[in-house]
């Protein structure tokens, strides 16, 4: 699925791109399947099974997705932690605004 | 009242021993600094975050007010839970710009987007306002567990209040947010282990999903089985009501603090080790809490059709306990339990104690952080050392926990109505201007203020005084929301084009550092221009 990007540098990652609004898209459309999907299924209702199968593939598609940009973006925002650590804390005392 | 075995008691005195010695473990952690007290020194990998997520929004309340909707609408009043949904995009969305803030608390994060004396303005409202939100919401934990006191035992509110809502402060006044976390954690276990216990047993005391159908078809009321069966094709729920729901929800989810539960999920992003552990948690937390609501619901229902004449709630007039609608999940446990085996009812309690202490802890510490982190140290005591911060942690839990003793004894017997008015309605106003603060950079502080300002007062108008002389009486709640909502956009949105924006200088620091989405494109070029982000570069097909 080559539409997908699945290799990202840190500073790509950093940045909004389709991946994420594809998760956007599917997230609360996986929460709704998952919503109506168990409880159809628990009253033995046959949509509540394609309600759930369907909020289960949207869940592994989405991790799927976003699974490496989240690492990339992780480690390179790790690395400059330390540093804005210091200028919050420096505006929590006043002595930056 | 219900009659304990031995064995029962067993159980509760097990469990909550059990779940305050775990907390109490975790004391020589917490008084590290004030960094481990409210975020467990932000190093937790996502699982626990998001079960103390899940864990938190499984109130004492919830099944009460959801037994309530479920007894009006069917299945369809699942979606009064559905808000959930603004989690699944705040996962991949604002949930990354906060956790890249660093803030502690959302208070702190108005002086890093804003800047001046606007922004310490917002600073001090916002930790004012949570504090009391969080000593409202531990009151009204205190109201629940009451009703189930008084219900099990005929205890008074003062007793119940007394057992089970001051031994949770003793376990977060010493261990803090280490100890709220990882006492969520097995609360969360074993809460989840019992709702599906319940409500098994609940769905096949009602004869299983044929018998449930069945009965449901015999009462004319099939339509209660359809998740899908709005007031429009012969239900119960409006469908603008659905809609306003999900929109909403999606909508939430790009900004920060549209939703009283933004607050909460807030800390537990921060508390997250890494960006990647913070998306995970705001994820996961909430899915399990949507799939919770849907056993739930089947269960009420299963409860529906062998008691369907309990009484829905009224707020004028409240039923008495054992005659309402919103105790409905609850019996399942008390009258159905004790026959299928000893000991399953005190098992049922512990949990119930679970539910209880897992949302009032949180709420202890978080309304203790904004106290302790906004107030006192960033007005009060700017060089405080750690050991007072956390002493400071200390004090303001306790201060939380007396507040709701007083909020818990007036709101007693009226949970659903509060509910929806604190969570939906008061915020109605201050829903666009939290989104537009993260997505629009001309967004500033003076229209943020003019926003909680113009709601604070618009939201009682329209709710209780036009109502009380018969203007706008008679509307529905997602009506109140949608009238909120344009009426305060008509006041934000003109003093925010008619001042001056936040200075670029701060506009760039702030954008460099959290990446915000939506329209930045000045602070974005400005940025770039002084070689603090490198410039987007596009091939053919848009891909960098």
């Amino acid at each position: 699925m080559t539409w997908i990007k699945r290799e990202w540098t840190g500073e790509e990652a950093q940045e909004w791109t389709k991946e994420d609004v594809i998760a956007w898209i599917l997230s609360p459309l996986a929460y709704l399947g998952f919503t109506a999907g168990v409880a159809l299924t628990l009253l033995a209702k046959w949509p509540g099974y394609i309600l759930l199968a369907l909020a289960i593939v949207f869940t592994f598609l989405i991790f799927w997705i976003q699974r490496p940009k989240l690492d990339a973006a992780s480690e390179e925002y790790e690395t400059k932690q330390k540093e804005y650590l210091k200028e919050t804390e420096k505006m929590q005392r006043w002595e930056e605004i | 009242m219900v009659d304990l075995t031995f064995l029962d008691m067993i159980w509760i005195a097990l469990f909550v021993g059990l779940m305050i010695a775990l907390a109490l473990l975790f004391y020589r952690l917490s008084k590290r600094s004030q960094s481990d007290f409210f975020l467990a020194g932000r190093g937790l990998p996502w699982w626990l975050p998001a079960t103390s997520v899940y864990a938190t929004h499984t109130g004492t309340d919830t099944p009460i007010w959801y037994s309530g909707v479920i007894y009006q609408y069917g299945l369809a009043g699942m979606w009064y839970g559905f808000f959930a949904t603004w989690c699944s995009i705040s996962a991949f969305a604002s949930a990354k710009i906060f956790r890249r803030s660093l803030s502690y608390t959302q208070a702190e994060w108005q002086t890093l987007r804003f800047s001046g004396l606007g922004a310490e303005l917002s600073r001090g409202w916002l930790s004012g306002w949570r504090a009391f939100m969080d000593i409202f919401t531990v009151g009204w934990m205190n109201a629940a567990i009451y009703m189930i006191c008084n219900y099990l035992f005929g205890w008074p509110f003062w007793l119940s209040f007394l057992v089970f809502t001051v031994s949770v402060a003793i376990y977060v006044t010493t261990s803090g947010y280490w100890g709220v976390v990882m006492a969520d954690f097995q609360q969360g276990i074993f809460v989840l282990i019992v709702i599906v216990l319940v409500s098994v047993i609940g769905i096949s005391v009602a004869g299983g999903p044929a018998g449930i159908l069945s009965s449901l078809e015999s009462m004319g009321k099939e339509w209660m089985a359809n998740p899908f069966a709005f007031k429009e094709f012969g239900g119960g729920l409006p469908l603008a009501w659905f809609l306003t729901m999900f929109f909403a929800a999606i909508i939430a989810g790009f900004g920060m603090g549209s939703h009283t539960d933004w607050y909460t999920e807030a800390q537990r992003i921060q508390s997250a080790k890494t960006l990647k552990d913070s998306s995970y948690c705001m994820w996961a937390g909430p899915a399990l809490v949507i799939i919770r609501n849907a056993l739930w619901a089947v269960a009420i229902l299963a409860f529906f059709v062998l008691s369907p004449n309990l009484l829905p709630p009224n707020p004028a007039n409240p039923p008495p306990l054992h005659q309402a609608a919103e105790m409905a999940w609850y019996r399942i446990g008390f009258d159905y339990l004790p026959e299928v085996s000893a000991g399953l009812l005190g098992f049922f309690i512990a949990a119930i104690i679970g539910i209880h202490f897992s949302t009032v802890s949180t709420h202890l510490n978080l309304g203790a952080s904004y106290l302790t982190r906004d107030l006192y140290q960033h007005y009060i005591n700017p060089e405080a050392s750690e050991r007072r911060l956390v002493w400071g942690g200390r004090i303001s839990t306790l201060i939380i926990l007396a507040g709701s003793f007083f909020f818990g004894w007036m709101m007693k017997a009226e949970i659903t109505s509060w509910l929806i008015f604190t969570m939906w309605i008061m915020m109605a106003g201050t829903w666009i201007p939290n989104i537009l603060q993260v997505v629009w950079w001309r967004f500033n502080i003076k229209g943020w203020l003019a926003a909680w300002i113009a709601n604070m007062g618009l939201a009682w108008i329209v709710v209780w005084i036009l109502p009380s002389v018969n203007i706008l009486s008679g509307l529905l709640d997602y009506q109140q929301f949608w009238i909120l909502l344009a009426l305060s956009a008509l006041i934000y949105l003109p003093v925010t084009l008619l001042t001056k924006p936040e200075p670029t200088e701060h506009l760039v620091r702030f954008y460099v550092m959290a990446r915000p989405y939506g329209w930045w494109g000045p602070i974005r070029k400005e940025a770039e221009r002084r070689g603090l982000i490198k410039p987007i570069e596009k091939t053919k097909g848009g891909q960098k």
